[in-house]
């Protein structure tokens, strides 16, 4: 096996896993707080990406207006999805929230394309095509940008814990009864996590609409985004770093090694025996906290 | 209250939705094609655009005064690729006299077969569905009456061959999505492989595609003198983009029948100028039928959806599959002029289309009762960065390999007791 | 109202403990029986097949799955590889020549093996992360389906179902394929419904409540939940077989996709977890209200003159289809069920607003 291609493999392969990353950090910021696991969240990801095409095909910003400006639209909508759906099912069985994200999803999965039109939209971050060569390896411009800026929203979201705001998002993730109690206002902590998690789904529909345009297939990163949330374990952000970036690049070298030889796209197969391997040696995921159960 | 005015409003709106099944035409003149297909899920990418394009076709005819006194009623629905919605929908067509289906998905496609062959039902398979179901003597109910998978690998192959002269020794790299539908050309891709002495790399990706990084730098180490990806919406950018990433000269990388401008658009227009695609139909609005279109439905205002879609690749299959449709009619009315109007008498007229091309649209295309596909002709277009510009004429090859193939599935079919 | 309490009394405990102890609660099944017998005589063919139909064999296998997820609260997604499992098992049977009786049962157990050796290396995780293992399930499952053309029937990928006889009826004829869809749901219905009064039962609710203090008062949860997972994969197993014979009699693998174990979780969670009338009311909604949607927007379309775009058009019936989930979620957040349990509880004490007690 050549070891340069397994390099290259593994370089994108890691890339790759951090963008997915970037969606999985959305799903666990709003789990950490609201233990709710928010199937919606690429389908944020997709109105994201729809509303910066707004901004900057429709309306005619420049990218660099029009990207923040969709991830402000985007604060606003994740806080009313928190106060109009979320907050009125604070008490009721947590199967039941899931749940509601599901109808969420299938909802906003036509609010867009229904207005817009179907048909794939061209959106341009500004990225050449042109790739980085160092020697016999190729390094794909947009994967690295991608990579990095997903890298850095993860870690700003990991220091952000650290502010005030996050330690008392820190409190309500521990228990929201006793928060309450010494007058952290809960509801408002639960928004603003629904709030920034709409951003980072912003910015990951941003990065993938760059490779693959706009349209509905972009809400699919749901499923890999809830893998690598659950490989990580789901309240933890440093987890979902670190198994972003195992699950990217196993599925780049079980396609770069295995699939030759079997003939098929083994990378689904194996990253789901990977994480079911790995849920058996560790039930709560690679980093995630052990859940006290009392009788 | 508001929950029990939710309750009672959702009951009300469940109830009354119930009434205007079957308030649908009378004994009008009228003939009814049904076209549940998939407009928001996986072929979301083409059925706008082709759907609109049967819809201004279908206009026109009637504007003109239908055929032989006989409006064409296309009924419209969405079954959003999911078995019990197209089943649903296939059952209400039959109970409201349909004569056709047109599903345009392979899964529904597959799965309609056994119904529409006992209900004596044409099943459209344009571009999709069961590719043996060129064999209209084990299918006389399914009409793809477009290239199928086999054809359209067999006159890629057969394209490169004429560019290069000779394949003895090339090497051609076969990316395609991970589903039965992309593995499908590979034993023709194989048997060709065989008999013209090149050698055939097939890169699987994993469905929908939107993630190929990891194959096409491997893609560019096998250093291939031709390079064919298979794939449809997401998966066919992706591709075409990781292609240009990884420095692989445009004019050596083609693909099916599934690219489109708007793909072109994504990719970005000028990168992307030279790449390869099969057209079973002309594409853009110079052709005259399209021009047609354009005078009696859109000028007045009475198109099926945005102007600016009219005459993009996938627009175009529309309206080619329509004309095939239509042509069918008059054809059945040639020989049956007084019906009886259903699925058989339409069958009749189908099998008897011959040379017909729609006024330049289209290949002159033949179906009989033995060949569903409807000779499996198809010109070579290359992007040349503002439209797909035709590089050869019409034409047909590997027919051979594709036909055993064809044979080889249908016995296997047959074999399992249907 | 209706639901009459008065007068009734129960002189044995056998009566006490009967399935449907008012009358009116029997009167309602009896009826619901009986026109479910009748409706192919009826209906028409449209209504059968299109809507009857799979609203049995989802229902079947919702309820299979609510067994798993509302009677032992083992969260699974992976029951339409579970549903795979049993299509092709039982269809490769009976291509072999065994007859569909046992060729359906085939199917059950291969599913039962398969889907609860699953179980027993998924069970060491919970919750979400029990999700997770599941899903990893359907994934590998699904893979093999694909790649294995032994499995899954050459290069066209569509395995045609053979003709086939349950007791003597033609399973091609749909009346015949109605009645066996039916009784199947028939007795799965009553199983799950009597499970729920045995020793069994209340073994796995003590499980799903709190599996330590199960453990706590001598019932073993892994052995508990690994039976559960054996039932509710046979149950699952049964409604492939049933799919595959009386409804698609053609199949592929992307008809059991992640999709298909995604609708029926939402089936038995809208439904309203735990509950056997749940999964009727969840598969009904989830399986037509797209469709009538669809024709209530296209009606009103064509009623005001197509005054809105082909994409409006086709993605407005997903909206509402979205909203009304959410809707539903929000005005009962325990499920459609349990809105009918509202109803009955009304009725039950009416006129008074609640009982006096």
């Amino acid at each position: 096996m050549d070891s340069a291609l397994l390099l290259e493999l593994s370089i994108n392969g890691a890339c790759t896993g951090m963008m997915y990353a970037l969606v999985a950090a959305g799903i666990v910021l709003i789990y950490k707080t609201s233990g709710v696991a928010n199937l919606a969240q690429g389908a944020l990801a997709m109105t994201g990406a729809y509303v910066a095409w707004i901004a900057s095909t429709l309306v005619g910003l420049p990218m660099w207006i029009g990207a923040p400006l969709a991830a402000l639209v985007m604060f606003g909508v994740g806080a009313l999805i928190e106060r109009l759906a979320m907050r009125r099912m604070i008490g009721q069985p947590l199967i039941m929230a899931i749940m509601l994200t599901m109808g969420l999803e299938i909802m906003l999965r036509g609010v867009m394309p229904g207005l817009l039109g179907g048909t794939v939209k061209k959106i341009d971050i500004g990225i050449p095509n042109a790739p980085i060569i160092a020697g016999d390896i190729l390094i794909n411009r947009t994967l690295l940008i991608g990579g990095g800026v997903s890298f850095a929203m993860i870690v700003a979201s990991i220091l952000f814990f650290n502010s005030r705001l996050g330690v008392v998002m820190r409190a309500v993730s521990d228990d929201q009864t006793a928060s309450w109690s010494v007058g952290i206002r809960v509801e408002r902590a639960i928004a603003v996590a629904w709030g920034l998690s709409a951003v980072m789904a912003t910015t990951a529909g941003l990065l993938w609409g760059a490779t693959q345009g706009v349209d509905w297939s972009l809400s699919l990163l749901l499923v890999k985004a809830l893998a690598i949330a659950i490989l990580g374990g789901l309240d933890s952000l440093p987890g979902v770093l670190i198994a972003g970036v195992a699950v990217g690049v196993i599925e780049s070298l079980a396609t770069g090694i295995i699939d030759p030889v079997i003939g098929g796209g083994s990378r689904e197969v194996v990253a789901s025996a990977i994480i079911l391997a790995t849920l058996l040696v560790r039930p709560h995921g690679l980093l995630g906290r052990e859940h006290i159960e009392r009788v | 209250m508001k929950r029990r005015t939710f309750l009672t409003a959702a009951g009300a709106a469940m109830v009354g939705m119930q009434f205007p099944i079957r308030l649908a035409s009378a004994q009008e003149k009228v003939i009814r094609f049904a076209m549940p297909q998939d407009f928001t899920r996986v072929y979301t990418f083409v059925t706008v655009e082709y759907s609109q394009g049967q819809r201004d076709y279908i206009s026109m005819v009637n504007a003109k005064g239908g055929v032989n006194g006989y409006q064409i009623l296309a009924d419209v629905t969405d079954h959003a690729n999911d078995l019990p919605r197209a089943l649903e929908a296939y059952e209400r067509a039959k109970a409201q006299g349909a004569l056709l289906v047109d599903p345009l998905s392979t899964p529904v496609a597959r799965a309609l077969v056994p119904r529409a062959t006992a209900d004596k039902i044409n099943l459209i398979t344009a571009f999709s569905g069961r590719s043996d179901a060129a064999d209209g003597e084990t299918f006389p109910f399914v009409f793809p009456m477009s290239p199928n998978y086999w054809t359209q690998a067999g006159l890629l192959i057969d394209f490169f061959r004429q560019q290069d002269g000779d394949l003895k020794g090339k090497k051609i790299c076969f990316v395609h999505i991970d589903t039965p539908f992309g593995k499908e050309p590979i034993p023709v891709l194989e048997a060709l492989a065989a008999k013209q002495g090149f050698t055939v790399q097939a890169f699987p990706y994993t469905p929908p595609g939107n993630d190929q990084s990891a194959i096409w730098p491997q893609v560019r180490r096998a250093k291939p003198d031709w390079v064919v990806f298979w794939g449809a919406g997401v998966g066919q950018t992706v591709a075409l983009t990781e292609a240009i990433r990884n420095g692989i000269p445009m004019n050596r990388v083609s693909s099916s029948v599934w690219l489109s401008e708007s793909d072109m658009d994504v990719v970005g227009r000028a990168q992307a100028a030279g790449v390869i695609k099969l057209e079973p139909c002309a594409s853009g609005r110079s052709p005259k039928l399209i021009q047609d279109i354009i005078k009696t439905v859109i000028e007045p205002g009475k198109g099926a959806g945005d102007k600016a879609k009219v005459g993009t690749a996938y627009y175009n299959y529309g309206v080619m599959m329509a004309a095939l449709m239509v042509e069918g009619v008059r054809k059945a009315f040639e020989k049956a002029p007084n019906g009886p109007i259903d699925g058989p008498w339409l069958n009749a007229g189908l099998t008897s289309i011959s040379n017909f091309e729609a006024e330049g649209l289209i290949p002159p295309t033949t179906v009989t009762t033995t060949d569903h596909q409807g000779g499996g002709r198809c010109r070579i277009a290359r992007w040349d960065g503002a439209k797909f510009a035709p590089a050869t004429d019409w034409f047909s090859a590997n027919q051979d390999v594709v036909w055993a193939e064809i044979k080889k599935s249908t016995d296997a079919f047959k074999a399992s007791g249907k | 109202m209706f639901y009459r309490r008065a007068g009734i009394r129960h002189t044995s405990y056998r009566s006490e403990r009967r399935l449907w102890p008012l009358p009116f609660d029997r009167g309602l099944v009896a009826a619901v029986v009986v026109l479910l017998l009748v409706a192919p005589l009826v209906v028409e063919r449209l209504y059968l097949i299109g809507y009857l139909m799979p609203w049995i064999i989802w229902s079947t296998a919702a309820l299979g799955l609510n067994f798993l997820m509302g009677g032992a609260g083992q969260i699974h997604l992976g029951y339409g590889a579970i549903i795979a499992i049993g299509a092709y098992a039982s269809t490769h049977l009976a291509r072999a020549g065994v007859p569909f009786e046992i060729a359906a049962l085939g199917g059950g157990l291969a599913s039962a093996v398969i889907g609860s050796a699953f179980g027993a290396t998924a069970l060491r995780v919970k919750g979400l992360y029990l999700a997770m293992a599941t899903l990893a399930m359907q994934s590998v499952v699904d893979f093999l389906i694909t790649h294995v053309p032994w499995i899954s029937g050459g290069g066209q990928a569509t395995l045609t179902v053979p003709p086939a006889r349950f007791l003597g009826a033609d399973l091609r004829v749909d009346l015949a394929a109605y009645y066996v869809a039916l009784s199947v749901c028939a007795v799965v219905t009553l199983f799950v419904l009597n499970v729920g009064r045995s020793s069994f039962g209340r073994a796995l609710a003590a499980v799903r409540e709190k599996d330590y203090a199960a453990a706590v008062i001598g019932v073993d949860p892994f052995r508990y939940k690994l039976l559960a997972f054996w039932v509710s994969s046979f149950i699952g197993g049964v409604a492939g077989a049933v799919l595959a014979f009386c409804y698609y009699r053609a199949i592929s693998p992307d008809q059991f996709h992640l999709d298909l174990s995604i609708q029926l979780v939402a089936m038995v969670i809208v439904g309203g977890l735990g509950s056997v009338l749940g999964p009727f009311f969840g598969a009904a909604l989830i399986l037509f209200a797209p469709i009538l949607l669809n024709q209530a927007v296209g009606a009103l379309a064509a009623a005001f003159g197509l005054g809105i775009s082909a994409d409006l058009r086709a993605h407005l019936p997903l909206v509402l289809y979205g909203a009304l989930i959410m809707g539903f979620l929000l005005a009962e957040p325990l499920g459609l069920a349990k809105i009918y349990d509202n109803v009955r509880k009304y009725f039950l004490v009416w006129p008074f607003r609640h009982a006096p007690r």
